[in-house]
């Protein structure tokens, strides 16, 4: 096999359109092929493309990996951290033992004690305080099973509103995203779609490093005979952006402003389907009338990049024949997230491409399992995407847990992670568990996370398998088992489940959160109307029977999923009923969205202000099965640049590693690719402040300051981007807060989704050690990323935007701008 | 008498009081950031809506002047109160001034409201139709604003009024 650290996407298997994606399995094995006894299915749990594999088990020890040649989401690829990340389970660092703290210490203990601390101290606060002083703060990669038991816990045997994932940092825009538009959660299109399109739209989605599978698809088909046309929108000049015919670099926080361009380009030359618009959507004027205000120069002005080059975008979007426009952080954690998201959703509606094969938008997700909190409930929406203000939605949820529908919390929206925070901040949370997430390098404004963590009133209780910066300011710490150590489902971002088999025993004394979360329920003495346990499995297959059938009827009808049924397939699409047994591959192919009152999963917010509508006005414009087109102004961001902070900070995610690297930094050949953090500077922004390359550098914003090495790359002047992954478990002194980008970031969030904003922060870059002498040695390899730079096959230096750009980063030319 | 530079008038002086409270509100909850920023932006809303209505008093022979606001004065004042409410963050009875910040946000913007229902009578009245599309596209944010303060204060007020301490 390659080098697949240096050859990230592997060896290229183009095909045309039409074609089936040519297989090709990567494997990764630490013993030789013989010593494996068996090979059990599982899908990748480390990014939201869910690739199928098989993992190879050899004395009770997982040794290796194999991307599964039939599966429908991956033909046998996997990328670095699917190759890689799974050695993590082995890792001697594992959490074995439960850990109580005594004073300042976190003393082992065994699971009795730790459950009775646990469980003493939720029944107190819940005797005390009532019910909203319990929350629960969940993540994007348990299974859903483990969600849903969580669902049932906090919203029919606490009844508290306060349980959210930490999908809330990165796919609720996807959610409400699409439930603004077509009425509930759910990407309306399949992954086969891009074998078909002849158009890609990417939009603050930088696929190459946060997919790298579904980009290997990509370029399959960019490789191919009929290359279909890239527009990329991304202040960063990424590996995705190097293959675009277009890239628009705009300046970062102003994606509404080039996407209204991009609508207004689309009507004004007639590139819209009339008939289309007309049958199935409702709100085209009012679109009309907010986009005549963004001509490109206006947009150019706002944006910083030429008007020729968002011209030339629009033509490319508005004569291709199949369009697939994709969308991720570049939009969901920026400034007007849901807005812009949502224009994206306007984009295919007004160019009818939606529902066919070859058309669709895609509202991507981040993490693996992100789909599976937003189908149980346990994060946004009530489950089986029910509407907490439709009183037949939450009496079918009452029904089915056999409990009064008053116990469920429907006076309001379930608490955004934020706002849980915030009540943790102001003493009314006294009890929140934390499970298999890193809130205290994750969430943004860290100094402040710390603080509302490390409170004597809130008690704090984390479960993980591994010791994080989260798990050092806990209560009780309870040790996890991990994926390939338990079994259960999750769902990919093209509505794929896969169910992952347990290969091998947890280690020590780690439990799976499923388990963890049974006993919890058992000891909490949850009952229902008539007595009887609440939550009465007693394996994860019963949850998900219950789960599956209360998605019945629902627009992720998954009642005819079975584990048998997933056993035997390659991943299985949902709606899976029993009108379509084997799965449904594409949403909306008659055009009819779940936008009528009685089934949309929310009546939708105002895009400004997140203004929340309520039945009676939604039913008076009852869009009856159109799909909704929502407009909305660009607005400037909130922290601008000044003279004392003149550089706009992104943070982001990267090729090798995954979330605050709990699992990357235990994979020796990711952690070695990316062991440290640093800064990306424009070469213009650092030659004005002295900065060569690899010098220690210390970027400063409002809230707090980060030390880290400058790379100097090609991003737009203005730009400076930091990744978000490094923490300080793995530091000589893990007190000194010099290294995360959260450090930097500010606490805000958007109207609509929630999603904290971390991509516009106002910051200042200042020398402080020459890279010969500097506090640390830079550290970044990144062969893979550099050697697509220099592949001139297919990107070809000659086509570059209509703005005249080489490469067509357009946002090159419009220095000093910003 | 100008009666309708007069309504004017005082729907200007209802806008940039509203604006204002926005501002006021903004930096009073610094550390309640679903209050704070969404402030921020519908005091803007305000301003703009206080610009527009000052161009149509022109037209009605009315002169309305802009408010003065010293930016320096405000930000100095703005900071010390930041300070303030970041120590308050932590403090129980934080919650109930966010209530009641919200309480007299609400009073203020349907004094808008009120007003913007009687301007879009005059326009339909004096036969001006574009004065009548300019005015339900403003009232219509108006009308929003009221909307976002109900969800605000149904999001907010279980949590701060039910939990006990
Ligand atoms: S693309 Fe995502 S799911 Fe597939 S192997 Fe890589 S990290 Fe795993």
């Amino acid at each position: 096999m390659a080098d697949r650290i240096a050859d990230v996407w592997g060896e290229r298997t183009p095909f045309a359109a039409g074609e089936r994606w040519p297989q090709r399995v990567d494997q990764f094995l630490t013993v030789p092929a013989e010593r494996v006894e068996r090979w059990v299915p599982s899908a990748c749990v480390l990014c939201s493309n869910g690739c199928g594999m098989d993992v190879a088990v050899a004395d009770g020890r997982i040794v290796g990996v194999r991307g599964r040649a039939a599966d429908r989401v991956n033909h046998g690829r996997l990328g670095p951290k699917g190759l890689f990340g799974w050695q993590a389970n082995n890792s001697r660092e594992r959490l074995t033992q439960p850990l109580v703290r005594v004073g300042a210490e976190l003393r082992p203990t065994d699971w009795e004690t730790a459950m009775e601390v646990i469980v003493a101290r939720s029944k107190e606060v819940l005797a005390e305080h009532g019910p909203l002083a319990t929350a629960f703060y969940t993540s994007g990669q348990l299974f859903a099973e483990e969600y849903y038991a969580q669902t049932l816990i906090a919203r029919g045997g606490i009844g508290t509103p306060h349980l959210d994932g930490n999908t809330r940092l990165c796919t609720a825009t996807a959610e409400w995203a699409l439930v603004e538009s077509f009425g509930s959660d759910g990407n309306p299109g399949s992954y086969t779609d891009i074998d078909l399109c002849d158009t890609l739209f990417l939009v603050g989605h930088n696929a190459a490093e946060t997919q790298t599978v579904l980009w290997s698809r990509m370029l399959d088909r960019l490789r191919g005979p009929d290359r279909p046309r890239v527009v990329v929108i991304d202040p960063r000049q990424t590996p995705t952006a190097r293959e675009a015919d277009v890239h628009l670099a705009i300046r970062p926080g102003t994606n509404v402003a080039v996407l209204n361009a991009i609508l207004g380009e689309l009507i004004t030359h007639d590139w819209i389907d009339r008939a289309f618009v007309d049958a199935h959507t409702t709100g085209f004027p009012e679109l009309a009338q907010v986009v005549a205000d963004y001509p490109p120069q206006r947009a150019a002005e706002v944006c910083a990049v030429p008007a020729e080059a968002i011209r030339e975008a629009a033509r490319i979007i508005g004569t291709g024949s199949r369009l697939v426009s994709t969308v991720l952080q570049g939009v969901y954690q920026s400034h007007q997230a849901t807005a812009a998201a949502v224009q994206v959703n306007n984009v295919n509606l007004l160019r009818g491409m939606i529902g066919r094969p070859g058309c669709t938008v895609f509202q991507m997700n981040g993490q693996p399992t992100a789909e599976n909190t937003r189908e149980t409930g346990a994060n946004g929406a009530l489950p089986g995407f029910r509407n907490w203000q439709n009183d037949v939605h939450v009496r079918e949820l009452a029904d089915a847990w056999n409990i009064d529908a008053s116990r469920i919390p429907h006076w309001a929206p379930p608490t955004h992670a934020m706002e849980i925070f915030r009540h943790c901040e102001d003493g009314s949370i006294r009890f929140l568990w934390v499970t298999g997430t890193n809130p205290a390098v994750s969430l943004p404004e860290l100094h402040r996370i710390r603080a509302i963590y490390g409170q004597d009133r809130l008690f704090l209780v984390v479960s993980d398998a591994f010791p994080t910066e989260t798990t050092a300011l806990a209560d009780v710490v309870l040790p996890a088992a991990m994926w390939g150590e338990k079994t259960g489902c999750y769902t990919n971002a093209d509505r794929t489940v896969h169910l992952s088999e347990q290969a091998v025993d947890p280690p020590g004394q780690a439990r799976s959160d499923f388990e963890i979360l049974l006993e919890y329920a058992r000891r909490m003495e949850f009952t229902d109307n008539d007595g009887q346990p609440l939550v009465n499995w007693t394996c994860p297959e019963e949850a998900w029977r219950d789960f599956t059938e209360l998605t019945r009827g629902r627009p992720c009808d998954q009642s005819a999923l079975t584990y048998d049924k997933l056993r035997d397939s390659s991943g299985v699409q949902w709606p899976c009923t029993e009108q379509a047994p084997g799965g449904t591959e594409r949403l909306y192919t008659n055009h009819d969205f779940f936008t009528a009152p009685d089934i949309c999963e929310d009546y939708g917010h105002d895009l400004v202000t997140g203004a929340q509508n309520e039945a009676d006005e939604y039913r008076a414009h009852d869009p009856d099965g159109r799909a909704v087109i929502k407009a909305a102004h660009y607005l400037p961001p909130h922290e601008p640049v000044d003279d004392e902070y003149p550089l706009r900070l992104t943070t982001g995610r990267k090729v090798y590693h995954w979330h605050t690297r709990t699992k990357t930094a235990r994979a020796p050949q990711l952690q070695a690719a990316a062991p440290d953090a640093w800064a990306e500077l424009h070469p213009d922004d650092a030659a004005q402040l002295g900065i060569a390359d690899g010098d220690l550098v210390r970027v400063r914003s409002r809230r707090g300051a980060i030390e880290v090495p400058a790379v100097l790359r090609g991003h737009r002047p203005g730009v400076v981007f930091v990744p978000f992954h490094y923490g300080y478990f793995d530091q000589a002194d893990p007190d000194r807060h010099n290294r995360a980008a959260n450090e930097l970031t500010r606490t805000e969030w958007d109207p609509v989704s929630k999603q904290p904003i971390y991509k516009v922060t106002a910051v200042r870059v200042q020398k402080i050690a020459d890279a010969a002498v500097g506090g640390r040695p830079v550290v970044i390899t990144e062969p893979g990323l550099s050697a697509t730079r220099d592949d001139g096959t297919a990107g070809g230096t000659a086509r570059g935007t209509a703005g005249g750009t080489a490469r067509g980063t357009a946002g090159g030319t419009a220095r000093g701008a910003s | 008498m100008n009666k309708i530079g007069k309504l004017l008038e005082e729907l200007h002086d209802a806008e940039t009081g509203l604006a204002d409270e926005y501002r006021g509100v903004a930096e009073r909850q610094s550390t309640d950031h679903g209050t704070h920023y969404p402030c921020h932006t519908l005091a803007a809303q305000c301003d703009q809506h206080a610009e527009r209505i000052r161009a149509w008093a022109q037209r009605f022979g009315k002169d309305i002047s802009a408010p003065k606001r010293s930016d320096a004065l405000a930000s100095a004042a703005g900071s010390l109160r930041h300070k303030a409410s970041e120590t308050f963050a932590r403090r129980p009875e934080s919650g109930l001034l966010l209530l009641r910040d919200l309480r007299q946000l609400y009073l203020k913007a349907e004094a808008v409201n009120i007003h913007w229902i009687m301007l879009a009578q005059v326009a339909q009245a004096v036969r001006d139709q574009e004065l009548l599309e300019d005015v339900s596209g403003l009232h219509q944010q108006t009308l929003t604003q009221i909307k976002w303060l109900k969800t605000r204060v149904k999001d907010a007020s279980p949590q701060i009024l039910v939990v006990t301490d």
